[in-house]
C-alpha cells in the first residue's frame, strides 16, 4: 500500500452508522451535547473526497477506512496517560509545556498553570466544559473532530497581558489509539500577547490518523506568535486546521514546519475583520520517500487597510508528493489591502512532484497584491563552486538546501525555538538527502 | 617531478572539441601566465583541471604530482591542493562566507588526517587576510558573493585562496572587470602567496595584471593549444602586436 494520499482505491467514505453508534456508546460528559450536534453536522458532507477541488490531490480514503475499523471497535473513554514517548523538546525549548496524549490533556502538565493566572492567562481543559457554540463545526473535518471530542485546551489571555515564556504544546499520539482528535481554542484579549510552540509527535509502528483543529480569536491590538513543528513518524497521517479571526490592529505570525508523517494536510485560514491587522504565514515542508504534504491557506481580507504576507518553501526528494494552494481573497470594500504570497520548491529527485497554485481573488480597487511560485533543482554552478572548495557533494547539497530553507527559518516568530529548529532541520536534511 | 603535467589534452563539451592537444608542465614555485584571445580555450583549461562535469576529456592526461587528476571528483582535487579562482564567482545566498571558508579548510584537514581547525586561529587568519585585501570584515557574515561587486567577488576568491593555501592555484581572469585599486589589492594578495612550494597559473586576456604579478613563463593559447611559450617579454610583445600575430604564427 502506498501513501494515503496517492492511493487509487475507489473512494471510501466514513460510515455514518459506525460514527453514530460509537458516539452513542461514549459515556456522557460535559462534551456530550457538542458531540451529538457534530454527528448530525458531519452527516451532511462526510469526509471530503478528491472530487472536491480543495482535496483534489489528497485522498482521505485510507484515513476513512482506518477510522471505520477503529469506530467498529467502539472507542472507550480516553484516559490521560503518562507520556510513553521520550522527547528532549521540553528541555531544549524554554517554554511552559503542556502535554496532550491521544487528544487528552495530561492534568499534571496543566497544574503548573494555576500559578500563571496572575499573569492574565487562563488555561483549562475542554473536558471541563465549554460555552455553547464555541466549538466550530463549519467544515467536514472540524465536524468529525467535534463528533469524537473528549478533551482539548482553551487558552485565554486577558486584555493587556503577556506571559514571560511561550506556551509549549506537546501533542503526542503514542500509538495506543488509532484515531485522535485535538481541539485547541485560543483567545487573546485587547493588546495582549501570546506565543505558542506546538510540537506534534507520534510513536508506535501502526498507522494512525490525527485530526486537529485550532481556533483563534485575536482582539484589537492582540498578537499571537505560533510555531508548529511537526515531526511525526512515517506511518502517521494527519489533517490539521488552524483558523484565526483578526480584529483591528491585531497581528498573527504563524510558522509551520512539516518534517514528519506520511500524510500531512494543513488548512490555515485567516479572517481579517479589523483594519490595520497583519497576517504573516511562513511554512517549510521537507518531504522524501513516499511522504505526501498538502498546504492549503486562505486569507480573507474583509476590510482594509490590512496586510498579509505568506511564503511557503518545500524541499522534496524520493517520490514525495506535495501540494500548495494559497488563496488571498480581497473582498469588496477592502481598500488598502496589501497581500503577497509565494511558494518556492526545490526538487532533488525527478520522481518527486509538486502541485502549486497561488491564487488571488480581488473585488476591491485600491489594493497591492502579488503572488508567485517556482519549482527548481539545485543550482549546479553553486554545487560545483562549493565542491571546488573541497566540500563533498552531500555536504554541498546540504549547505544549498539549508540556504534555501533559511529564508523561512529567518522568519521564525519565536526565538526560543531557533536553536532546536536549526538542529532539527539539519538532521532532517541529512536524512532527506540520503533518500535518493 | 613536475607538479602539474598536462599531455596532449583534448577536451570539450559534447561533440565540440575546445582543447585540441594541449601540453603544459608546471614545477613547484613557478608562476605561469596563459594568454589568448576569447574562445581560445583558456577557461576550459581551468575548468577541466578543476573537474567541471560539463566538460568531457577525449584524449590526453592530466597529472598532479604523478596522480591522475581526471579520476578525481572536484572536491578531491581541491583537497589535493588545487584551487580554481573563478572568472565568474557564483553567488550563493544563505550560505555565508565564514561557513564556506571553514567547511573548506576542515574538508582539506580531514583529508589530510588532521582535526578541525581552531576557531580562533581560523578567524585570525581570515581577518588578517581580509585586511591585506582591503576587505570589510563584515563580508564574513554575508552570503557567499551575495550582492558583491565585481571587485569584491575577485577579492573574495583571493581570500579563499589565502585561507586554503593551495599547492596549485589556477586564477581564471581574476583581473577582469577590476579597477586599478582592486587590481592592486588582488595582485598584492597573489604576490603574498608566492612560495617555492606553491605554483600559480594565471589565465588572462590582458597583460596588465602581469605588471603587478610577474610570471616566470608566458604561454599563448590559440584554438585549443599552446602555440608559443616564452618569458614575460612575450606578454609585452603580445600587447604590442595583438593576438592576430600569434594566430598567423600558429597557422603558418
Amino acid at each position: 500500500m502506498g501513501s494515503a494520499g496517492r492511493q487509487r482505491m475507489s473512494a471510501i467514505s466514513l460510515q455514518q452508522d459506525l460514527l453514530e453508534s460509537a458516539v452513542t456508546a461514549l459515556p456522557p460528559d460535559e462534551l456530550s451535547a457538542v458531540r451529538e450536534a457534530a454527528v448530525a453536522r458531519f452527516a451532511v458532507n462526510g469526509f471530503p473526497t478528491t472530487k472536491h477541488e480543495d482535496w483534489k490531490y489528497t485522498n482521505l480514503s485510507a484515513a476513512a477506512a482506518l477510522s471505520n475499523a477503529w469506530l467498529q471497535d467502539k472507542p472507550a473513554q480516553n484516559e490521560a496517560q503518562a507520556v510513553a514517548i521520550g522527547t528532549e523538546i521540553p528541555e531544549q525549548i524554554d517554554a511552559h509545556w503542556i502535554t496532550i496524549v491521544n487528544g487528552i490533556v495530561d492534568p499534571d502538565s496543566l497544574s503548573t498553570f494555576a500559578s500563571l493566572t496572575d499573569n492574565g492567562i487562563t488555561i483549562s481543559r475542554l473536558a471541563a466544559g465549554v460555552a455553547e457554540g464555541s466549538i466550530a463545526v463549519d467544515d467536514p473535518m472540524s465536524a468529525f473532530n467535534a463528533a469524537l471530542l473528549q478533551d482539548g485546551l482553551q487558552i485565554t489571555v486577558a486584555d493587556d497581558s503577556a506571559l514571560d515564556k511561550p506556551v509549549g504544546l506537546l501533542i503526542i499520539d503514542d500509538g495506543s489509539v488509532a484515531v485522535t482528535q485535538v481541539r485547541i481554542l485560543i483567545e487573546v484579549g485587547e493588546n495582549a500577547q501570546l506565543r505558542i510552540v506546538e510540537c506534534p509527535l507520534s510513536a508506535g509502528g501502526d498507522r494512525q490518523f490525527a485530526n486537529s483543529v485550532t481556533q483563534v480569536v485575536l482582539a484589537d491590538g492582540a498578537r499571537l506568535d505560533f510555531v508548529r513543528l511537526q515531526q511525526r513518524q512515517k506511518k502517521h497521517w494527519s489533517v490539521n486546521r488552524f483558523s484565526a479571526r483578526l480584529e483591528r490592529e491585531s497581528v498573527l505570525n504563524y510558522n509551520n514546519f512539516d518534517f514528519g508523517g506520511e500524510l500531512a494536510r494543513n488548512d490555515i485560514v485567516a479572517d481579517i475583520v479589523g483594519t490595520g491587522a497583519s497576517v504573516n504565514i511562513h511554512g517549510l515542508y521537507l518531504a522524501a520517500g513516499q511522504q505526501h504534504m498538502d498546504n492549503h491557506t486562505r486569507v480573507d481580507h474583509r476590510v482594509g487597510p490590512a496586510k498579509s504576507t505568506e511564503e511557503y518553501r518545500g524541499i522534496l526528494n524520493g517520490r514525495a508528493r506535495c501540494v500548495f494552494n494559497g488563496k488571498a481573497i480581497v473582498h469588496a470594500g477592502a481598500d488598502g489591502t496589501d497581500a503577497s504570497q509565494s511558494n518556492h520548491n526545490l526538487l532533488l529527485s525527478d520522481q518527486a512532484e509538486i502541485d502549486t497554485k497561488p491564487e488571488l481573488e480581488i473585488y476591491a480597487d485600491d489594493v497591492k497584491c502579488s503572488h508567485g511560485a517556482t519549482v527548481g533543482q539545485l543550482d549546479e554552478s553553486a554545487l560545483f563552486y562549493l565542491r571546488s572548495r573541497g566540500l563533498g557533494k552531500d555536504e554541498a547539497t546540504q549547505a544549498l538546501t539549508r540556504a534555501f530553507a533559511s529564508a523561512i527559518l529567518n522568519k521564525l516568530a519565536i526565538e526560543e525555538c531557533h536553536e532546536y529548529l536549526v538542529a532539527a532541520l539539519d538532521r532532517q536534511l541529512d536524512a532527506l538527502i540520503d533518500d535518493a | 617531478m613536475n607538479m602539474l603535467e598536462i599531455k596532449n589534452l583534448k577536451a570539450g563539451i559534447g561533440d565540440t572539441e575546445i582543447l585540441t592537444g594541449l601540453s603544459l608542465s608546471v614545477k613547484p614555485g613557478e608562476v605561469h601566465a596563459i594568454m589568448g584571445p576569447n574562445g581560445s580555450g583558456k577557461s576550459t583549461l581551468a575548468l577541466v583541471i578543476a573537474g567541471h562535469e560539463d566538460y568531457e576529456v577525449y584524449e590526453g592526461t592530466v597529472e598532479f604530482f604523478g596522480k591522475n587528476l581526471l579520476d578525481l571528483e572536484p572536491e578531491e582535487r581541491a583537497r589535493e591542493g588545487i584551487f580554481l579562482g573563478f572568472q565568474y564567482p557564483v553567488e550563493i545566498p544563505g550560505v555565508n562566507n565564514a561557513y564556506l571558508l571553514k567547511a573548506a579548510v576542515n574538508a582539506k584537514r580531514k583529508y589530510e588526517g588532521l582535526g578541525e581547525v581552531d576557531a580562533f586561529e581560523f578567524l585570525k587568519i581570515a581577518r588578517e587576510t581580509m585586511a591585506m585585501l582591503d576587505m570589510d570584515p563584515s563580508f564574513l557574515k554575508r552570503g557567499v558573493n551575495e550582492g558583491f561587486s565585481g571587485g569584491e567577488k575577485k577579492r573574495n576568491e583571493i581570500l579563499q585562496m589565502a585561507v586554503l593555501k593551495p599547492r596549485l592555484a589556477i586564477l581564471d581572469e581574476t583581473d577582469s572587470g577590476l579597477d586599478i585599486d582592486a587590481l592592486k589589492a588582488v595582485a598584492n594578495g597573489i604576490n603574498a602567496l608566492r612560495h617555492p612550494e606553491r605554483s600559480m597559473v594565471l589565465v588572462t586576456h590582458y597583460q596588465r595584471m602581469l605588471d603587478y604579478v610577474e610570471p616566470d613563463f608566458v604561454h599563448v593559447l590559440s584554438q585549443g593549444k599552446i602555440v608559443r611559450s616564452g618569458d614575460k617579454s612575450l606578454a609585452l610583445q603580445l600587447e604590442e602586436r595583438g593576438y592576430e600575430w600569434v594566430r598567423q604564427a600558429a597557422s603558418a
